[in-house]
């Protein structure tokens, strides 16, 4: 009988749980390079090698390698950071990393630019700041993502406290990364002699592919709950979360022109009571390791293996490792997707002297970096310097300086001021964008996204202008990739990479993250994109109805027809 | 009526060999034959004695030529001199002041001297010993004793020849007597240098001798300079004219180094040389540059001045010399007064010609102008390949120099004038100029150690591919310095080659800028220091390449604090060093 497993479990199986010859590629000092299987296990330490796509070109004729560098992913469950650690943070950029510090849209950092030689110590600052990157990438349970600013209210804070539990709960147990990165004692020999498992969860094999978990707290769903494989909704009663519902099967990412392949929006699995709620996360994890797709990486992710054995066979085998029947979900309702920029004051305190003073600033492409005249990242390090609060990283690509006490927020207003850094954006769409990062660093990009979109946006308001949207909410986002790093399938309006300079373009996606898009026009430029935006939104701003969001509208006025389920995302397409 | 000198028939020899040796001898000329008979002199007496030469060769005066020399360049003169020396009937034995010391002078009845000026006045670096010996108190007197120096130096530099000088008033000084006055040399000296030694040599020689018919002393213990002083085929007096097959700046976009590889292919198999060697280029100036030079002397519009300068003289360095010539052409007390105390060192301080010729723009003829320059020198780059593994080719390693100062753009002449000014499939005149002191072991066997930083790896690409044609079995060791690994790895790919095919056995590299602190080769040679040490055990011989202010001088501390032993006794360390100098095993090209 062959093996029909997927590459990547062999590679895992053979690892010794995610060692491979990490160690020894970091010895080799000709190359930048690790070895191929390595280029798998280093994600489960959170990073990714890259090269610099830009330069490929020449590198050859200069008989220089690829300009490899690391890609560096920090675990931040919930995103919270102490001023402290933000220093430390924007330190390691510069000594380590390209200078700048990339939000990414699962709350946390990434840095890019960190060459091999620097790898370990880079590795090291960030223990030093009491963080880590174990399982910011790889086949296991990733960052967990909780609604935004866990100073906003106590469900706030309980959402954050259940995801930074569900985080350590799932994190892999390996000693490798401790060996690897932080000089820690080998264990891997006395584990096996005393008969144990060094992964007692994720086994040798970990799982089939990743897995996304995120907590959110209605009326925002700033998590984007659908797009996860398992999602908490907080139930809330007077203020205080009484139990969970529990969605599972979300996901994005796809691969063009497989029409098996697709995004897709999670379903209910029922309703848990708040102590309950970290083992069904386990339980859930359990059921997607042991029945998830090994063969077939592009459908082994959870979506896939609900989608194919249906959500009440997922909801009766999770119920029959839990030993108890979940509830039926109760009724919530989310508003939108987006983050409220701006200042904030805490939600719920009893007292007013309590309240405090919450500023949500946005970070255009989630990219915190100096340029002549918006010095922004000299700005947050100022402010960390003085310690006038704690740093949340926000899954729109977006920070929140948190928890400010009233008399700080005009200084803190004074730094942004100095440092030319603006609380307002240019426009409604803009506040509602995001990109992932794609060339030249990604290796999966086909198009530009984080480097365009900013200029797209720019020409866009010009037309938005024209129609008098320009204060108008609209969310776009933009990917290099179908895989969808950006979530552009929940945008109304998305762009997807195919080749340099060309994108499909997705409308219909529901303002608060319930509804996927359709594909509106294949492989389209600038130009012809502007062509086509144009004249829907002078449409929408005449037609649309009172409160009506844009992707219900293209949906109305026929432009698209609405997606209902990942299953039908590549039904009645209907091009422009 | 000439005589054909025939073996007799009763010689010592067969039948066969008389006729042989016979059929060589008819055709001889009397200088051959003189040579043959102190051929076999010298033989039997380097032998260990035998039975004693049957010619009875006339006495002939001893003399000693000494040689300070730290790019070859006064060796290579006194080995020159040494060929002249014969034709005046002296008995001339040429040492390395590095293999020479104080007894050797005391006992030299004559003595020539070529001496370089290193840097800011010092003396080259294997020359040092002597001569601070020289210099010290307890110099031998040397009443007894005829010289001549010869002093060679570089206008550019403040203490033009000082070395040469500080010798030759030091002879005098001992009680030495000066047979031909000192001659000092700029880099132009290869004609004067000649003319100067033939005729010091002949007021060297004893009146009596004539050239003719004497006994050509030939030297068997003058080691390694016997087989080994051929001049090179193409000099910076006769360059060749190769065409430059590539020409790739080798550092990644956004580097804040250039590097510029340089092929340069030729088909004439005279143009020869070994790994370590030197490969001149002779450079045209930018025309720019010279458009500026005329422009403030008055001549903007005569074009033809223009491309002579450009082509033939040095149009970058303000040396007193000049400045000493352009106030007695302009009659400036203003210009003049830059003679004074430290006002020269003050203005000429990262200036150019150009600067003084704008600061007083002084309009002069083309003849004053010329007057004013010197001929366009060479520059000399390691060569970065081999001829084995490159046969008619030649590669350069050019790190282009350009800076600002006073408010002006500044290049490096012969670098930009590559990377600027040639492409490929244009052509350049190069030369060889031969590093005998910076060699592969003979015996492939030998473990190296190659220590280099920037350009300073350039001849270590020649050595490993020189070994790797070779099949050399010997164990290699690089310590490669930059600022950035991902854009500055010079020549990274062929390493991971030779890594993998073990023509390289260890690597090792150093980039300074990669991390908050600065990392150097020295950091790395003291990391490896166990290994290194037992390498050094193990016979390796050691190089070094590069910068000697910035590079050589701290690589050479570390060696001896590593020679020094776990205690790190410098003293110590510093003997094992220098025992290594002696015996070639640490050898250096820096600049």
């Amino acid at each position: 009988m062959t093996d029909k497993r997927a590459r990547n479990e062999i590679i895992k199986e053979n690892s010794h749980q995610l060692r491979g010859t990490l160690a020894e590629g970091l010895q080799d000092v000709v190359t930048g390079n690790i070895a191929e299987d390595d280029h798998q296990l280093i994600k489960f330490h959170g990073s990714y090698i890259q090269d610099d796509r830009d330069v490929r070109g020449e590198r050859a004729k200069k008989k220089l390698e690829k300009a490899y560098s690391f890609m560096l992913r920090l675990r931040i469950p919930g995103g919270l950071t102490t001023p402290k650690q933000w220093l430390a943070l924007d330190r390691i950029a510069s000594e380590y990393a390209n200078g700048t510090l990339r939000l990414t849209t699962r709350e946390t950092f990434q840095y890019h630019g960190v060459i091999k030689s620097n790898l370990k110590r880079t590795m090291q600052a960030i223990n030093g700041a009491a963080l880590d990157t174990i399982a910011a990438c790889g086949d296991v349970n990733r960052n967990v993502m909780t609604a935004a600013n866990p100073y906003l209210s106590k469900a706030h804070k309980q959402a954050y406290d259940l995801g930074k539990a569900i985080s350590e709960h799932l994190l892999p147990k390996t000693g490798a990364y401790h060996e690897i990165w932080l000089d820690g004692e080998k264990v891997e020999e006395k584990v096996r002699k005393a008969g144990k498992s060094e992964e007692p969860l994720y086994g040798t094999h970990y799982l089939p592919r990743k897995f996304k978990t995120v907590i959110a707290v209605p009326p925002d769903n700033d998590v984007d709950i659908f797009a996860h494989c398992l999602g908490f909704i907080a139930v809330l009663e007077k203020g205080e979360v009484v139990g969970w519902n529990v969605t599972v099967g979300g996901g994005m990412g796809m691969t063009h022109g497989d029409t098996n392949t697709f995004p897709r929006t999670a379903e209910f699995l029922g309703f848990c009571k708040p102590e309950q709620a970290i083992d069904v996360a386990e339980k859930v994890l359990l059921v997607q390791r042991d029945w998830g797709n090994r063969e077939n990486r592009a459908r082994a992710r959870f979506k896939y293996t609900v989608e194919d054995r249906g959500i009440d066979n997922i909801r009766a085998e999770v119920e029959k490792r839990l030993g108890y029947k979940l509830g039926k979900p109760k009724p919530f309702k989310f508003e939108g997707t987006g983050d409220p920029l701006g200042w904030r004051q805490t939600l719920d305190a009893k007292k007013d002297e309590d309240k405090k003073w919450h500023l949500t600033l946005f970070v255009e492409n989630g990219r915190i970096k100096d340029v002549p005249g918006r010095t922004m990242r000299s700005a947050l390090r100022e402010i960390a310097e003085a310690g006038y609060c704690d740093f949340v990283c926000t899954s729109n690509q977006n920070v929140i300086l948190a928890n400010v006490a009233s008399k700080f927020t005009s200084k803190i207003e004074a730094i942004l001021k100095a440092h030319g850094v603006s609380t307002e954006v240019s426009s409604g769409l803009r506040a509602n964008s995001m990109a992932c990062v794609s060339l030249p660093t990604c290796a999966l990009g086909l198009a530009e996204s984080e480097r365009f979109l900013p200029e797209l946006l720019t020409s866009l308001e010009d037309s938005l202008d024209k129609a008098g949207l320009r204060s108008d909410d609209i969310v776009v986002r933009m990917t290099g990739c179908p895989n969808g790093c950006a979530r552009p399938y929940l945008a109304e309006i998305g762009f997807v990479g195919r080749n340099p300079g060309l994108y499909n373009l997705y409308l219909g996606a529901a303002f608060d993250g319930s509804r996927l898009s359709k594909l509106y026009a294949q492989d389209v430029g600038k130009e012809r994109i502007i062509e086509l935006l144009d004249p829907i939104f002078l449409k929408y701003a005449k037609e649309r109805k009172s409160g009506e969001h844009f992707g219900d509208f293209v949906i109305r006025a026929g432009l698209v027809k609405a997606t209902t389920a990942g299953n039908n995302f590549h039904d009645n397409i209907k091009l422009a | 009526m000439t005589v054909t000198p025939l073996l007799p028939k009763n010689a010592p020899f067969s039948a066969d060999d008389i006729e042989a040796l016979n059929k060589v001898v008819a055709r001889s000329t009397p200088q051959q034959r003189s040579w043959l008979a102190g051929f076999f002199a010298g033989f039997e007496a380097a032998q260990g004695g035998g039975a004693a030469p049957a010619a009875a060769a006339k006495p002939r005066a001893p003399l000693t030529i000494l040689y300070a020399s730290e790019s070859g360049n006064c060796e290579s003169l006194a080995l020159k001199a040494k060929k002249i020396a014969q034709k005046h009937g002296l008995d001339a034995k040429v040492f390395d002041m590095a293999d020479a010391d104080m007894a050797l002078l005391a006992k030299s009845k004559n003595v020539l001297v070529f001496a370089a000026t290193w840097g800011e006045g010092d003396p080259p670096a294997r020359a040092v010993d002597f001569y601070a010996a020289l210099m010290s108190d307890a110099a031998p007197r040397l009443d007894d004793t005829r010289f001549a120096v010869c002093a060679l130096g570089d206008t550019a530099y403040a203490q033009f020849c000082a070395v040469g000088k500080a010798i030759d008033a030091r002879l005098e000084a001992l009680g030495g007597k000066r047979v031909a006055n000192r001659v000092d040399l700029d880099l132009d000296f290869a004609k004067q240098a000649v003319a100067w030694s033939d005729d010091a040599l002949a007021k060297l020689a004893p009146a009596d001798t004539a050239a003719s018919g004497t006994v050509v002393h030939v030297d068997f213990t003058g080691g390694a300079h016997a087989d080994d002083d051929a001049e090179p085929a193409f000099t910076a007096e006769t360059p060749l004219e190769a065409e430059i097959s590539a020409l790739v700046n080798l550092n990644g976009s956004g580097s804040s180094r250039e590097t510029w590889h340089v092929e340069f292919a030729f088909d004439d198999a005279r143009f020869q040389y070994q790994p370590g060697d030197a490969i001149g280029v002779m450079p045209e100036n930018d025309p720019e540059l010279v458009d500026q030079l005329l422009q403030a002397t008055g001549l903007a519009s005569d074009a033809s001045l223009l491309l002579k300068i450009q082509k033939g003289y040095d149009v970058t360095t303000l040396s007193r010399a000049a400045v000493d010539n352009y106030a007695k052409l302009t009659g400036r007390s203003d210009v003049q007064a830059l003679l004074d105390g430290d006002a020269f060192a003050k203005f000429s301080s990262d200036r150019q010609l150009v600067d003084l010729f704008e600061t007083y723009s002084e309009k002069l003829t083309p003849e004053q102008l010329l007057g004013l320059l010197r001929p366009l020198p060479g520059r000399l780059y390691s060569v970065a390949s081999s001829l084995k593994a490159h046969p008619g080719e030649a590669h350069l390693l050019v790190g282009a120099v350009r800076w600002n100062s006073h408010g002006k753009k500044r290049k490096g002449v012969a670098s930009t004038f590559l990377a600027d000014r040639r492409k490929a499939g244009s052509t350049a005149r190069i030369y060889v100029k031969p590093n005998r002191h910076y060699r592969l072991p003979a015996d492939g066997n030998t473990p190296i150690i190659m220590i280099g930083a920037g350009t300073g790896v350039a001849p270590y690409r020649g050595f490993i591919e020189e070994r790797s044609e070779q099949g050399a079995t010997g164990k290699s060791w690089l310590f490669f310095g930059e600022r950035n690994f991902t854009n500055d790895f010079l020549y990274q790919l062929e390493w991971q080659d030779y890594k993998a095919s073990g023509a390289l056995t260890n690597i090792d590299v150093a980039f300074s800028r990669d991390q908050p602190e600065k990392i150097y080769v020295q950091h790395r040679l003291w990391e490896r220091r166990d290994a290194l040490l037992s390498w050094i055990a193990d016979g390796a011989r050691i190089y070094v390449c590069g910068d000697e202010k910035g590079m050589a001088k701290d690589v050479d501390a570390t060696l001896v604090k590593i020679l020094g032993g776990p205690k790190g006794d410098e003293d110590a360390g510093r003997a094992k060093l220098k025992e290594l100098t002696k015996a070639n095993r640490y050898q250096r090209d820096v600049y």
